[in-house]
């Protein structure tokens, strides 16, 4: 887990403070505003990634002392990665961002401190009980094994703050006659770890969800969360060694088995335009487009309006990077821009694929005073498939 | 800088948006300029109008304190490193746009990107036909201020032909209003050489030396839709040279046109030639790059026709691959971000203009100061309007190379020189055109004469417009 701090200072040297980063508004390639940050707060230079990189530099060279004040514009970002979507230069900035944080671990932050002390005291940041990731399956009517070759991967936040995505996910596997499993002692993925900069703390996390998924017997895990989609599948493998089975997100899955007519989806109820909200860590980070849409467009009764950004060059919700632990009040304003972009499109329902973006897009639309519902696909989907 | 100083320009902005943090002073010591030391202001503000912004310079002024203008930070001569202990007015916040249809103009504050500008007008079938390569960041006030030009100028010309009118705030504090626009009963921006002399000239190109621009009024045509791209070949530099000479003469709408020599398609093409889905080529000698454009096709198809005639003409040949300026202009927007970022180089540039027939003079000078400087580097340039054309040599060496970025420096300021000698003219005033040319004496007298009557105090941007 050692950084090369010769390749990490290479790669931040890359950038030529352009400033493309900041707000381009590039019409024919889909982009309109790239940071959430700039667009959200007073607006200096630091809010983004331009300079954030020299701040970054200046702070791994001395320039400037490492103190939490100093070092607040790394962690005001949600590494949304639309910077590096649109970045000309020769790095990806919003990764080596990720690891800047990694590497200035003596840089003092309370925020990421004590999430990883949760994490790891807990197996969970909400610092509750972790066997709650379980708690749900009371209400499903069904008993979830604990092993199986299909494992259901809850994550922490819909296993317990939005558990509605957990039994939903739920749903729909059984509605597609699949036998799954929910493990007995998840353990978080530690996305959060990785994002806010605590990496060793993630390889703890990471053993400990490996050996938890070798005991289940699993050969494919199913996640309803970007962060653990974008963790297990590509984190893991990348950054710990770690080699997971086949990891997809229940959409991919729900997609495939609705093409060969596994699920069959009834109508919605009433005339529904849906407008869908792109994860970051979904999207941009591992190109899963088109699954969620195609998801929502084989309900019936249930038109697709596209937000202006959309797809490579969606905005983000503001949860990311760790934004909402550590500043949540940028995190929700960010959320309300973008609610605002779901509310000019005329949809009646705004749908994402993650309870993370579902969770701040909700606080986004109360600072709004928007009554627009915010719901995840798997939600929709299950309601038709029951 | 004083504190009861910073508390008066925080009850004008508010406190939210003046900062004095060492990691926000950092991030504005530096701009899109990599060849240049960074130099820490003492404070930034962000104003959100020209009231601001005027009240700002009142306060700089009874404070005797210099102050830097900057706009979207991504000039490439240090245009908006700061003095040393300054006040950064970063005017990102003045976005304003108002469309004056009836009289093909609009109004934009200095916050406004070329891209975002872009968009705006789109909407109603309009642009302003001038794209800076840097359009996603350079707003078109901070354009004007240095005069800048890019793909559409072989046209259009520099922006500074598509200016009506500017909204300034002087050194002083005082907001005066150029062209049409100085009447207040004006409909809105018509006329750009209104009330006697052009005032609006004076602030163009002058760097924010003489003022601060807080709006700009431009003039706007109907969007072209209509576009051809062709690459044509020469064995001589004449030939190609003639050919954009020609093309003027004969009112073939090029947008955009730009020779290329061997050397320097060898450059382009490592940097976007695959992305651009450029073909494999033997390329002639001199290759002209040309998109032509016009609003209507039966205008396009008889500029088509006329284009290949002038160049079988001067003993030239159409070359047939399309894809080398239709890359340029379709990424017209960031072209130069792309073609540039190559192989983890920072470089200097030297912006300056020439006649189309003096294009092979700047050639010339820049390969020798290279080669006898051992430098890696290449130009690229297009024709700007008229009879002009723009180049951008750009000089590299890698960031760690402490050597090798000296070297650039001195190579730099020696080609400065010795473009001056070929005819070439800044359209960027850097010190280091004038310092030590006997030529250029008067003319900094009288721009002396003009910054001292403007800025008696010397708080604007010191340095910047030919050391003044």
């Amino acid at each position: 887990m050692e950084p090369d701090m010769e390749q990490l200072m290479e790669e931040l040297h890359q950038c030529r403070r352009c400033g493309i980063c900041r707000n381009a508004v590039y019409d024919a390639k889909g982009f309109d505003g790239i940071c959430p940050v700039y667009e959200n707060s007073t607006g200096f230079e630091t809010s983004f990634m331009r300079g954030k990189i020299i701040v970054a530099l200046a702070l791994l060279n001395g320039e400037l002392e490492k103190t939490a004040k100093s070092s607040e514009s790394l962690f005001d970002c949600t590494l949304c990665g639309n910077c590096t979507q649109i970045c000309p230069a020769e790095f990806e900035p919003a990764h080596t961002l990720e690891l800047v944080r990694g590497v200035l671990a003596e840089v003092p932050n309370q925020v990421r401190e004590e999430i990883a002390h949760k994490i790891l005291s807990n197996n969970n940041p909400y610092e509750e009980d972790n066997s709650r990731k379980r708690k749900w399956i009371s209400e499903l009517g069904f008993d979830i094994p604990t092993n199986g070759e299909i494992l259901y991967f809850v994550g922490c936040t819909a296993g317990m703050r939005i558990p509605e995505v957990a039994k939903n996910t739920a749903k729909i596997l059984k509605a597609a006659d699949l036998p799954f499993a929910v493990l007995e002692e998840e353990p978080c993925c530690g996305s959060v770890l990785l994002r806010t900069g605590k990496p060793e703390a993630a390889a703890e996390t990471a053993e400990r969800v490996s050996n938890a998924i070798k005991e289940s017997g699993a050969k494919k895990i199913v996640v309803s969360c970007a962060g653990c989609l974008k963790t297990l599948k590509e984190d893991f493998p990348n950054k710990f060694d770690i080699e997971l089975p086949e990891v997809l997100h229940i959409l991919e899955l729900a997609d495939n088995l609705l093409q060969e007519g596994r699920l069959k989806p009834k109508a919605l109820p009433g005339k529904n335009t849906v407008t869908y909200h792109d994860p970051c860590h979904m999207g941009r980070e591992l190109g899963v487009y088109e699954s969620p849409r195609r998801v929502i467009q084989a309900i019936p009764n249930v038109n697709l309006a596209e937000m202006e950004t959309n797809r490579e060059t969606a905005i983000c919700c503001g949860a990311g990077g760790g934004l909402r632990s550590y500043n949540s009040e940028l995190a929700k304003k960010i959320a309300s821009r973008r609610v605002q972009d779901a509310v000019e499109t005329g949809a009646n329902i705004l749908a994402t694929a993650c309870p993370f973006c579902e969770h701040n897009l909700q606080s986004g639309a109360e600072i709004l005073g928007e009554d627009i519902p915010i719901r995840d696909v798997v939600s929709l989907l299950a309601e038709c498939v029951e | 800088m004083e504190e009861d100083t910073i508390e008066k320009i925080s009850q004008i902005v508010g406190s939210d948006y003046i900062s004095t943090r060492d990691d926000v002073l950092l991030s504005y010591s530096v701009s899109a300029s990599t060849g240049y030391d960074q130099v820490k202001p003492s404070a930034v503000v962000r104003p959100g109008s020209t009231e601001e912004v005027s009240k700002i310079l009142k306060v700089a002024n009874e404070a005797n304190l210099k102050v830097t203008p900057r706009c979207g930070g991504s000039s490439l001569q240090g245009e908006v490193i700061p003095a040393e202990g300054s006040l950064v007015i970063e005017l990102m916040r003045l976005d304003s746009f108002e469309l004056h249809e009836d009289l093909r103009a609009a109004t934009i504050g200095a916050g406004v990107t070329f891209g975002k500008l872009d968009k705006l007008l789109k909407a109603y079938g309009l642009w302003l036909p001038v794209y800076p390569e840097s359009s996603l960041v350079a707003t078109v006030a901070g354009n004007v201020a240095v005069n800048g030009a890019g793909p559409g100028s072989t046209a259009y010309g520099c922006i500074a032909e598509m200016v009506l009118g500017l909204e300034v705030v002087l050194p002083d504090g005082r907001i005066i209003q150029t062209g049409s626009e100085a009447n207040p009963n004006a409909p809105g921006p018509f006329l750009r050489y209104a009330f006697g002399p052009d005032l609006t000239g004076l602030f163009i190109g002058s760097l924010g030396s003489l003022g601060i621009i807080t709006k700009v009024s431009v003039k706007l045509s109907k969007r072209m839709e209509e576009f051809h791209y062709q690459t044509y070949g020469f064995q001589e530099a004449e030939q190609a040279e003639n050919f954009l000479i020609e093309l003027k003469n004969d009112n073939v709408n090029a947008v955009f046109a730009s020779i290329y020599e061997g050397r320097i398609l060898g450059f382009f093409m490592d940097m976007l030639g695959e992305e651009y889905h450029i073909p494999e080529h033997d390329w002639p000698p001199f290759t002209v790059s040309v998109t032509l454009g016009r609003l209507r096709k039966d205008q396009l198809e008889s500029d088509v026709k006329r284009a290949a005639e002038i160049c079988k003409d001067l003993g030239g040949g159409v070359i047939g691959i399309s894809e080398l300026p239709r890359g340029e202009w379709d990424d017209r927007m960031r072209t130069f971000a792309r073609s540039s970022y190559a192989h983890g180089w920072h470089w200097r540039i030297l912006y300056h203009h020439q006649t189309p027939s003096n294009w092979h003079k700047s050639i010339e000078a820049i390969w020798d100061v290279m080669d006898e400087y051992a430098l890696l580097g290449h130009t690229a340039g297009f024709a700007t309007g008229h009879s002009s054309y723009n180049f951008y040599p750009h000089l590299y060496y890698f960031p760690e190379d402490e050597e090798e970025e000296q070297r650039v420096r001195e190579a730099h300021v020696d080609l400065s020189k010795r473009l001056f000698k070929t005819g070439a003219v800044p359209f960027k005033l850097a010190p280091y055109w004038v310092e030590g040319v006997k030529e250029m004496q008067e003319y900094m007298k009288v721009l002396k004469g003009i910054k001292d009557v403007l800025d008696p105090k010397g708080i604007m941007h010191p340095g910047v417009m030919g050391g003044l």
